[in-house]
């Protein structure tokens, strides 16, 4: 039995004076980004899904008239039915189940002309939806080359939907493009395809469940059925409308017949696409054999950089080159923000006469949120090069050489990238974590990354380090051996509770690994630029807004209540509450080697371990203007003594000191982010006292196994 | 070749993970479980795909269709292809 699409009446047109909303859809990988920082230009607008952590871009495109209209940019997907929170935010929006975003009025489905056919499926899923679409060809260009001929006329009649041929990365075609997205009549895609008989009934009797209980549009439906009848492990993400239970019900019965019969009708239908594509591009796409050029560059330089040795090579390459930049280009716009957040805080102080408030605006707000900005340049570096290697198609590979480590610890190449990312800063890890489909997969990551060793811990080391090592020449040699091992010591440490997280807490099957290859392509700076401003600002936004907060409490706690007049900063910080506190912590801390004044540190720099370095300076009365000059610092820790006159900063609990940091969750951005990322106040705790624990644990063993030692 | 050929009407059978680099073979069925399964025949993996394999043991890259897809060898493994007599 056949059931083409019927002739319904076209959703009326947008209505005059409401700007008409498409939705930009297309496969990972086919130039979607491009073209909407193209078609939108800077007048795009990026926030969240409620509840889901994907990001929710839209833009605003300008017709030939000036006349505006609305592009949602949705996540790449190659199905409808969905594997990973990105595909399935993509298709809830097609199939209008969010109440937070309406169904769009129209489609603009993107593909890439060099690899038609496969494209070509999620484009046949979306015709179903009975929506107008406008099919964009990207890639033009590399299909000619590739020795490609397109009869796009044809395709257009095929389908009767407008067919736009575009080079999205050079601009051409995009005015084209825009003519058709203003056309105030776009038709219905005519497209008709043959749904196996002995399911039909089934498609049918859902879809008039779906418009009677779940007031859907009928071809609408017709889509969500088939999608519903076909994909049983639909992900659900939150914000998404749950069926009415009469629809459910119908579904389950109908689940059930079929598990009984035996058929694999997923199989089916799929295979039944790709029949109808075939037979589409059979007509349509014209192949000269010649070999492509394009594809032989590619090949030879798989051949290189996944190659078991030389892949390692240049991957350990890229990485010796990021961290380098990371460590030095950053070092001059850091010194920069440090130096006019201390010339904002000064004018500040010059212009407001001494009290509280004053101290409040400069020690809290603006030394608490310019710790954060600090951080940027590095951050900024980090998200630049990120964007480099994957506009170049290189982080596809380097996912997959990491593959066969990470699948050691029972975590998939994807986890590869968040965990790079966690060595600048845990939070753009945990927000790079999204692209992992498995969300066992992707909680262990987040529960690891703030393992790996941060930059806001790199001050530490260095005081600490520089206070093992008496003298003021401290030895290259030990200072780098020492730095490593604390990095080393954290990659192990994540590697390590990976593995055990995956074997016990989140027990899963190892996932299998499937990725496309995008060709090698030159990276468009444009775009790569685009996305790094981008990924910065959501960072600033995220991170800053908490951290103001908590610097504004810790200040209040390190303030209050006043010590008598008179007293210095040492004696007011010791009568404080953070004062009273790190009296209160110190039977727990003792066994590792440290005393009440190094717990107000550790109190402090729960929010942000870098405030670690000032704290120390506030409580031993050693201000110096920046923290990585630490001779005054070093000098006033060199003299601090307990009470019976014994040396407090001994190497031994400067090592345990070192070791505490390395392990322990000393971030309230981070505790925040995996708050919102996962939903649930569960694994931040969780993640909070299972890091803190084994700090605590393991600068015992330090401390104690070296007093044994006789250290 | 050493091996002896296989009676000419049956093909060889192996797991993709197991076909030589620069040969080419036919999908003949997709073995493990249902979401694995109907991914990579929504990637056009599907039955009677024409696979050709660039390299590697893991991870496993071939050419499908036009596109290069990347496997480890678990996914590798389920996939088991007919392989095309030897090259001329």
């Amino acid at each position: 039995m056949t059931s083409p699409v019927l002739p319904f009446p076209a959703p009326a047109p947008a209505a005059s004076g409401r700007t008409p909303v498409y939705a930009l859809v297309g496969n990972p990988n086919c130039g979607k980004s491009t073209l909407f920082n193209a078609l939108t230009g800077l007048k795009q607008k990026v926030g969240n899904y409620p509840g889901v952590t994907v990001e929710k871009k839209i833009g605003t495109v300008y017709s030939q008239h000036g006349q505006p209209m609305q592009v949602i940019d949705l996540p790449g997907a190659y199905s409808l039915a969905a594997r990973s929170p990105d595909e399935a935010v993509t298709r809830d929006v097609l199939l209008g189940r969010r109440s937070d975003t309406a169904q769009p009025d129209r489609i603009l489905c993107i593909v890439d002309a060099t690899n038609l056919e496969r494209n070509l499926y999620l484009v046949h899923q979306i015709l179903d939806l009975g929506r107008p679409v406008i099919l964009v060809l990207n890639m033009m260009d590399l299909a000619t080359q590739a020795g490609l001929q397109i009869r796009v006329a044809k395709l257009e009649k095929e389908l009767g939907i407008p067919v736009i041929p575009c080079e999205a990365a050079h601009g051409r075609g995009l005015i084209e493009l825009k003519v058709a997205m203003s056309r105030p009549d776009l038709p219905l895609p005519r497209h008709r395809w043959d749904i196996p008989s002995p399911i039909a009934p089934a498609v049918s009797e859902l879809q008039a469940s779906l418009v009677e209980n779940d007031r859907k549009a009928p071809l609408s439906a017709r889509a969500e059925a088939l999608l519903l009848l076909t994909d049983q492990d639909t992900i659900r993400v939150a914000g998404s409308t749950p069926l009415s239970g009469r629809t459910a019900e119908i579904l389950r019965s109908w689940q059930k017949r079929w598990e009984g019969e035996g058929t694999d009708w997923a199989a089916t239908l799929v295979s039944s696409r790709y029949d109808a594509i075939t037979r589409l591009c059979a007509d349509l796409v014209e192949r000269d054999d010649r070999p492509s050029n394009a594809s032989s560059t590619s090949d030879r330089i798989d051949g290189v950089v996944t190659h078991p040795m030389w892949g390692w090579l240049v991957l350990g390459g890229i990485m010796a080159l990021l961290f380098l930049s990371i460590f030095t280009l950053a070092e001059y716009p850091m010194n920069w923000i440090d130096g006019h957040i201390a010339s904002l805080a000064d004018l500040v102080k010059e212009s407001m006469s001494p009290g509280d408030l004053r101290d409040l605006i400069t020690d809290g707000a603006i030394g608490g949120v310019g710790g954060v900005l600090v951080f940027l340049p590095q951050i900024l570096i980090l998200f630049f090069f990120i964007g480099l290697l994957e506009s170049t198609g290189y982080m596809a590979r380097a996912a997959f050489i990491m593959d066969r480590l990470m699948s050691r610890v029972g975590l998939n190449g994807k986890s590869f990238i968040p965990l790079l990312s966690s060595y600048a800063c845990a939070i753009p890890g945990i927000m790079a974590t999204r692209t992992i489909e498995d969300s066992k997969d992707r909680l262990v990551t987040i529960l690891v990354a703030p393992l790996m060793s941060c930059s806001a811990r790199l001050p530490v080391y260095l005081l600490m380090i520089a206070a093992i090592v008496p003298g003021d020449q401290v030895p290259i040699l030990t200072k780098v051996g020492l730095m490593l091992l604390m990095y080393a010591l954290g990659t192990f440490g994540a590697f390590g509770f990976a593995w055990l997280f995956k074997r016990t807490l989140l027990k899963g099957v190892p996932p299998l690994m499937i990725m496309e290859l995008p060709p090698y392509r030159l990276p468009r700076l444009r775009d790569v630029v685009l996305q790094m401003v981008e990924r910065g600002g959501l960072f600033l936004r995220r991170a800053g807004t908490i951290i103001l907060g908590i610097s504004i409490v810790l200040w209040f706690l390190s303030t209050y209540p006043k010590a008598p007049e008179g007293a210095s900063s040492q004696e007011q910080m010791a009568h404080s509450f953070a004062g009273k506190a790190g009296r209160i912590l110190e039977p727990a801390i003792k066994p590792l080697g440290f005393d009440w004044q190094i717990g107000i540190g550790i109190i402090a720099s729960f929010a942000a371990r870098e405030v670690f370095v000032s704290t120390m300076g506030v409580v031993f009365n050693a201000q110096s203007e920046d923290d990585e000059d630490t001779a005054p610092l070093r000098q006033a820790l060199a003299a601090a003594k307990w009470p019976d006159g014994s040396r407090l900063f001994t190497p031994l609990t400067c090592l345990s000191l070192m070791v505490f940091y390395v392990f322990a969750m000393q971030c309230i951005s981070t505790i925040a982010i995996v708050r919102r990322e996962t939903n649930s106040w569960r694994w931040p705790l969780f993640q909070l006292a299972y890091m803190t624990g084994t700090a605590w644990l393991l600068s015992l063993v330090v401390f104690q196994g070296g007093r044994l030692l006789g250290f | 070749m050493s091996t002896p050929p296989p009676s000419h009407w049956q093909p060889e059978r192996v797991p993709l993970c197991q076909l030589p680099a620069g040969t080419s073979g036919r999908v003949y069925e997709l073995t493990g479980e249902g979401q694995f399964k109907q991914r990579i025949r929504e990637l056009g993996f599907g039955e009677s795909a024409v696979v050709t394999k660039v390299s590697g043991q893991s991870p496993v890259i071939c050419r499908i269709n036009g596109t290069r897809i990347a496997l480890s060898h678990g996914a590798a493994s389920q996939i088991l292809v007919e392989r095309f007599g030897a090259m001329t």
